[in-house]
């Protein structure tokens, strides 16, 4: 995961899909234009759910990976 | 408001202006009976949600742009143009009905508010004020949708991860989650999360069935949207794959919204008479109870328990004693709320409202009706087979220390089927267990 320090952390742990999706959209917009959240989601799901919803709406997932039972997401405000 | 701004707003109105919207707009005679039905506004005693009302500021327009009376004497019939005042009042009071249509059941008109607030929704899409947040989930399934091969490995990695869940659970190391099987029975549509992947997948392999999963899931945020083409478009994924596949049944897992999309509108939407029945997974577990291919302890839950029948399954789907039924076979403590059936108040939690932040407060408020509803049932269990309302009760339950277990019905049926206790004790047994304990 990269280094980078995030400007905002979610905890999405226990949430089911599209439920991580959603608390990612309704928060990209607390961080500045280039900044980042990072999330932590349990549901698989979201695997497919945050970076779809990223290329659809032109922010970009700048890493995500799964961390033993967890999902780390680093998804950075484009604009 | 620009010429080409109304012009746009009143075009997609007249688009949608059939005999059926023109009645529900003309009948209208404000016995305001629908108020002590609707959920909102019982609770919040704000005109914004009253069901007359959202359909009224509809009505407004309507008068001033399709009737004569309207267009010539505005002020002496109330109509109006869609100005920015009125905007604003009919998105707040459009995308916060649930669709419930609850009031449809009482008026006396059989007025269907939700199909006036369909219209409503297109309107506000052709203003450019539909909900940001609905459209973004819209678009991400359509993303995903289009972009397939793009998330299959994750999607096929996370199959077999459940898959193996399902083998270690049943003990049996043959059960499997079959994915694109060409001519299975039935083709098996779910939501995102393993959540809704694995009961079901362990019961279907105990019943020893035909199924598959395919890559396209049931959530469809277009429908809530208010968007048609993006929400058949959302659909048409899993119905085009279980045509390829030859499937008999495409069956619907426990989500309220998907149900009625795919059995109710699809076929509609698509001009297409589909080649399968579209079925409830409750229709198909039901089923399996009855004819004895899943076995289940009925006394496998011994605490008390209610069912909710969301609405989009119950009241606007038709699907009332087979959840029931279900329930019953596994659970002697049942109690059912009351009013239930087709007169179940709604939780508060549809339409996607639970996706939309700024109705929070309005939303949990909406729910008092519902939570006196399980107060007075003293359950400490509620099966519940919808997604979104799982949600809106999982919280009513926290903010009012309910004390509940909010759980899908297929889950207490994994429960009663035993495999989390010794294989072959029944609810007696462990009763006389526990006891001796």
């Amino acid at each position: 995961m990269s280094d980078t320090k995030p400007d905002l952390e979610l905890d999405l742990r226990g949430l089911l899909c599209p439920m991580p999706m959603v608390k990612v959209s309704q928060n990209i917009s607390k961080v500045p234009v280039g900044g980042t959240v990072r999330a932590v989601a349990t549901d698989a799901g979201s695997m497919a759910d945050i970076p779809a919803w990223a290329k659809s709406t032109g922010n970009e997932v700048v890493q995500a990976e799964k961390v033993g039972s967890e999902y780390v997401f680093l998804v950075k405000r484009v604009k | 408001m620009e010429k080409q701004e109304l012009e746009t707003i009143i075009g997609t109105l007249g688009k949608r202006m059939n005999r059926q919207l023109k009645e529900y707009l003309d009948v209208c005679v404000r016995c305001a009976i629908c108020k002590d039905a609707c959920h909102q506004y019982v609770a919040t005693q704000d005109m914004t949600y009253l069901p007359a009302h959202r359909a009224e500021l509809v009505r407004a327009v309507y008068r001033k742009y399709f009737t004569k009376a309207g267009q010539f004497m505005p002020a002496v019939y109330e109509a109006r143009d869609p100005d920015e005042h009125l905007l604003d009042d009919l998105y707040r009071s459009t995308y916060a009905c649930t669709g419930c249509r609850r009031c449809m059941y009482y008026c006396p008109f059989s007025i269907d508010t939700q199909w006036v607030i369909s219209a409503a929704k297109a309107m506000l899409i052709a203003a450019g004020r539909g909900n940001e947040m609905l459209g973004q989930l819209a678009d991400a399934a359509l993303f995903k949708g289009d972009n397939i091969e793009m998330f299959r490995d994750n999607l096929v990695e996370g199959f077999r991860e459940i898959e193996t869940q399902v083998r270690d659970i049943t003990k049996n190391p043959e059960a499997e989650i079959p994915v694109d099987r060409q001519g299975a029975d039935m083709l098996y549509v779910a939501l995102a999360g393993s959540h809704s992947i694995l009961p079901a997948a362990i019961i279907f392999n105990e019943a020893k069935a035909s199924w598959t999963l395919s890559m396209f899931e049931a959530a469809n945020y277009g429908f809530f949207f208010g968007d048609p083409d993006k929400a058949r478009l959302i659909a048409k994924r899993f119905m085009d794959e279980a045509k390829r596949l030859g499937v008999k049944e495409v069956v619907i897992t426990e989500c309220g919204h998907a149900y009625r999309v795919a059995e109710l509108f699809y076929e509609a939407w698509a001009k297409e008479r589909m080649p399968f029945k579209v079925v409830h997974i409750l229709e198909v577990i039901d089923r399996y109870v009855k004819e004895g291919r899943i076995k289940v302890d009925p006394r496998g839950i011994r605490e008390k328990v209610t069912y909710h029948d969301p609405c989009q399954i119950g009241r606007n789907g038709g699907i009332y004693e087979q959840p029931r039924d279900i329930v019953k076979a596994i659970a002697p403590d049942f109690v059912d709320m009351t009013p239930n059936r087709e007169k179940q108040w709604c939780c508060g939690g549809g339409g996607g409202i639970v996706a939309m932040e700024e109705f929070n407060e309005v939303r949990l408020k909406s729910g008092d009706m519902k939570v006196e509803q399980i107060k007075a049932t003293g359950a400490s269990v509620l099966a519940c087979p919808c997604e979104n309302c799982r949600l809106q009760i999982g919280e009513l339950n926290e903010v009012h220390d309910l004390g509940l277990r909010v759980v899908p019905v297929m889950d207490l049926v994994v429960e009663a089927m035993g495999f989390g206790h010794a294989a072959g004790t029944t609810g007696d047994e462990r009763d006389a267990a526990e006891a001796v304990v």
